[in-house]
């Protein structure tokens, strides 16, 4: 079940909503618990087993380095926090990169990995660094070990993040598992921030997302230069509305509950550097790399031979969470690369041009990462980049390509301006017309969720 | 007003929501979508099987979508916005000019248009009795030049031309007939099929490739039929504000003895099923809708025609009467009897095989003609 489902809308929300204010605040985190599990269950039956045993180890493994930490026995502690990265990151592997891995030692003649054909199991790769990490801050004092299991199940399975994150570390929302803070004003701004979410994810992410797949399915002899920079631009586009309106939902949703998320997005595309960008972007993943990989790797507080290294462990294993493929690992290597160049002498340089060449300095290697991201096979990926830059005679632009831009120059300038402050400020002094807009706004997702869904049978017509 | 401004957005959003709900619980529930024209998906009965195959899951969350209450509205709404931000096309339809909606039509697999003319060749090569191939063109095609500026669409006119170079059998040249009309009601705007004047110039170019007499226009007056004929284009495009079309007749039903297979058993048809006027699938008024085989004999002394065909020919029988003693219309996607032998057990004279573009190229039991 995603978010922007009629289903999720109109039967599950209303009734979680209900329900959760009905009852007395002692049962909410049970009815929490609850739907999260249906919720889990309705998109993921057989592999509902691993979520609960990944539950059930960190349950388990929180309690145990406590203990050891109370009775002062820290190698005891750490073997036990090392026990729940090696089971976490496990399951991770297996479900993840097993037949990625598999697949690549047969095409170099090893054939000892068979192919499994896994499927992966939804949000694993979300819900597996939040249980780890909460063994880690458990260890390093951060945050106390949870004592009720059902408390400690809600953190892991709570469903506004269980499947595309934010990624929440326990240290942050521990206290407001046990106990949070009800006010209208929290509940009225997580509307705001939930209807926002499903406007940017049905009526953007979606619909510019058909142009990319147009562009993408196009064979490529037939794409034009200027048809691969707008298909391009789509997928940007797509891809932000799509992941920061889930993440807006998500935060949205825990505010209807109580729960105080952290941003998980702010503005990337108006960054002045990809150094930057990379603080605007899914700052819930960056920070989790950062604080338990890079710092305890080093960070950057030791000779520069090791803080490169760090800086390329950190961003290859970022390349890869994002997929078992090669060219995600390629797309973190491309950051990595283009990041130690910032650190090591360009920010200073960027900080001296006007500020129109900053944003199209980083706004070209963002679109160039995108690419990257988007094309797991490496021969579209490299005929894609090669008309991008003119190499091997492309035509310039077609007919087709010209309907496509009219067809979408119109959405695309609403993305545009969607990736920018500017409607939040102009929403900041018209506080009469927000009413008005969510009621538009929930109207035209309805809209656009049912067509989607509109399926007319016309072949036996013919 | 702080607190009021809370209240009003928090009445909003779970009014909202809260009324869908209780819509989805308590409004009636519809079996059938005239709209969509199939029925819809029915409240699944639990069982644990299916839902630790998933399947439980699926089949509610489609149940959910069909009946969200005020389905066909939302799905107008939807046309609307994306005519205002400026879109020209909506579920695979342009929005054209002259108030038209027209399909978008792809590139078709060339590999299914070589095996349908593989099959006509045999056919033709075997049979006994003269045969005819005639296509009829979309009418994205014939009135490309009310499509939205650089439209993609295939170019038709050269897969016609290819399909008619590969053929065995003798070609009937409909497109270009249909070109020369192209500023005339031919098609419906808002339906696949032509229209009574567009199956009237098709008879025509039909009837003189054959080799037969044409028919005038002047010996017919027109009955309107139907003013508020809405058709296929129109429900894929969600389009409300196109007008509806009129269905016409020329040809009275008289003097015919009709037998319809509409399932296995004959029984006696008609021209015109007035019936399906009060439908929303008007276009089945012709003969009744889709038939595995329908047989029409007249008082005219003629040739015996055999049309292998799709609903293009609904309305196009009518005026086959004209010139014809009895015409056996069969169709293939219902009818997989040996096509040879039903020529030789009927003295069938001529075989015409007649396919919209679009049901041609993407048509799969043509094979039933090669064996």
């Amino acid at each position: 079940m995603i978010f922007s489902s009629t289903l999720f809308l109109f039967v599950f929300l209303p009734l979680t909503l209900g329900i959760y204010y009905i009852v007395p605040r002692k049962g909410r985190n049970i009815v929490i618990l609850l739907a999260s599990l249906l919720f889990y269950f309705w998109g993921e039956q057989v592999y509902f087993a691993i979520m609960i045993f990944s539950t059930l180890v960190d349950f388990t493994h929180g309690l145990l380095v406590e203990h050891f930490l109370q009775k002062e026995k820290h190698k005891a502690a750490k073997a036990v926090v090392a026990s729940s990265i090696i089971l976490n990151l496990g399951i991770l592997f297996f479900f993840k990169y097993w037949d990625f891995i598999a697949a690549n030692l047969e095409n170099i003649g090893f054939n000892f990995m068979p192919i499994l054909n896994i499927h992966l199991p939804i949000g694993i790769s979300f819900f597996t660094f939040q249980t780890m990490s909460y063994t880690i801050d458990v260890y390093r004092g951060d945050a106390r070990a949870q004592r009720k299991i059902i408390n400690f199940g809600t953190f892991v399975t709570l469903f506004p993040q269980l499947i595309a994150g934010p990624i929440i570390k326990y240290k942050n929302i521990g206290n407001q598992i046990d106990e949070r803070i009800y006010s209208l004003d929290k509940f009225v701004s997580g509307i705001n921030i939930f209807s926002i979410g499903l406007a940017k994810k049905v009526l953007l992410a979606n619909n510019i997302g058909l142009l990319w797949e147009t562009i993408k399915e196009t064979p490529l002899t037939e794409l034009t230069v200027v048809g691969v920079w707008i298909g391009v631009i789509a997928f940007s586009l797509q891809i932000y509305f799509d992941f920061s309106g889930y993440s807006d939902m998500a935060i949205g949703l825990g505010k209807m509950l109580g729960f105080e998320f952290l941003p998980n997005f702010n503005y990337p595309y108006i960054s002045k550097s990809i150094t930057e960008f990379w603080r605007r972007w899914h700052i819930s993943l960056s920070t989790w790399f950062r604080e338990y990989l890079y710092i305890p790797l080093g960070g950057n507080r030791c000779c520069k031979y090791k803080w490169i290294r760090n800086l390329f462990i950190v961003w290859s294993c970022t390349g890869l969470w994002h997929g078992a493929s090669w060219n995600y690992l390629f797309w973190g290597l491309y950051f990595f690369t283009i990041l130690l160049i910032e650190k090591l002498f360009l920010s200073k340089i960027l900080y001296k041009i006007p500020t129109f060449f900053q944003h199209c300095y980083t706004i070209f290697l963002i679109l160039i990462s995108w690419t990257i991201f988007a094309l797991e096979d490496t021969a579209q990926l490299i005929g894609f980049l090669k008309k991008m830059f003119f190499v091997g005679g492309a035509s310039f632009v077609d007919t087709n390509t010209l309907y496509y831009l009219g067809q979408y120059l119109p959405l695309l300038c609403i993305g545009f301006a969607a990736s920018t402050p500017i409607g939040k400020r102009f929403i900041k002094k018209a506080t009469v017309l927000k009413p008005i807009l969510l009621i538009i706004g929930l109207l035209l997702c309805t809209a656009y969720l049912v067509a989607d869904t509109y399926n007319p049978f016309l072949y036996f017509r013919f | 007003m702080h607190k009021k401004y809370n209240i009003c957005i928090t009445l909003i959003f779970c009014g909202f929501i809260g009324i869908m709900m209780l819509g989805l619980i308590f409004l009636p529930k519809r079996d059938f979508s005239s709209v969509e024209n199939r029925y819809l998906e029915q409240m699944p009965i639990f069982s644990f099987d299916k839902a630790m195959n998933g399947s439980y899951m699926e089949d509610f969350e489609t149940f959910a979508n069909d009946h969200i209450s005020f389905r066909d509205t939302w799905v107008k709404l939807h046309a609307t916005a994306e005519l205002l931000c400026g879109k020209k096309e909506n579920g695979g339809v342009y929005f054209s000019q002259d108030n038209t909606l027209l399909n978008r039509i792809d590139e078709p697999e060339i590999d299914r248009i070589q095996k349908n003319m593989g099959y006509i060749n045999t056919f033709s090569q075997n049979c006994s009795v003269p045969v005819y191939f005639g296509l009829i063109p979309t009418s994205t095609h014939v009135w490309s030049y009310k499509l939205p500026d650089n439209a993609p669409t295939t170019n038709e006119h050269q897969w016609i031309q290819q399909c008619y170079e590969e053929c065995d059998a003798s070609t009937i040249d409909i497109a270009d007939t249909l070109a020369g009309k192209s500023n005339e009601d031919i098609f419906y705007r808002t339906d696949h099929h032509w229209t009574t004047l567009g199956a009237y110039y098709g008879c025509n170019a039909i009837l003189q490739a054959l080799g037969k007499k044409t028919l005038s226009h002047k010996d017919y007056t027109p009955t309107t039929v139907s003013k508020n004929f809405y058709g296929t284009t129109w429900s894929s495009s969600g389009a409300w504000w196109i007008n509806p079309d009129t269905i016409e007749t020329w040809i009275p039903d008289e003097n015919l003895h009709i037998t319809s297979w509409f399932d296995t058993k004959p029984e006696q048809g008609k021209l015109y099923h007035d019936i399906y006027l009060s439908k929303k699938d008007q276009y089945s008024y012709f003969l009744g809708g889709n038939q595995p085989l329908c047989v029409i004999e007249t008082n005219v002394s003629g040739d015996k025609l055999l049309a292998i065909r799709d609903s293009y020919a609904d309305t196009l029988a009518p005026f086959l009467t004209e010139r014809f003693s009895e015409i056996h219309l069969l169709d293939l996607r219902y009818n997989k009897l040996n096509v040879l032998d039903y020529v030789n057990e009927n003295e069938i004279d001529t075989v015409l095989i007649l396919y919209g573009f679009s049901s041609f190229i993407s048509d799969r039991n043509l094979v039933f003609l090669s064996k």
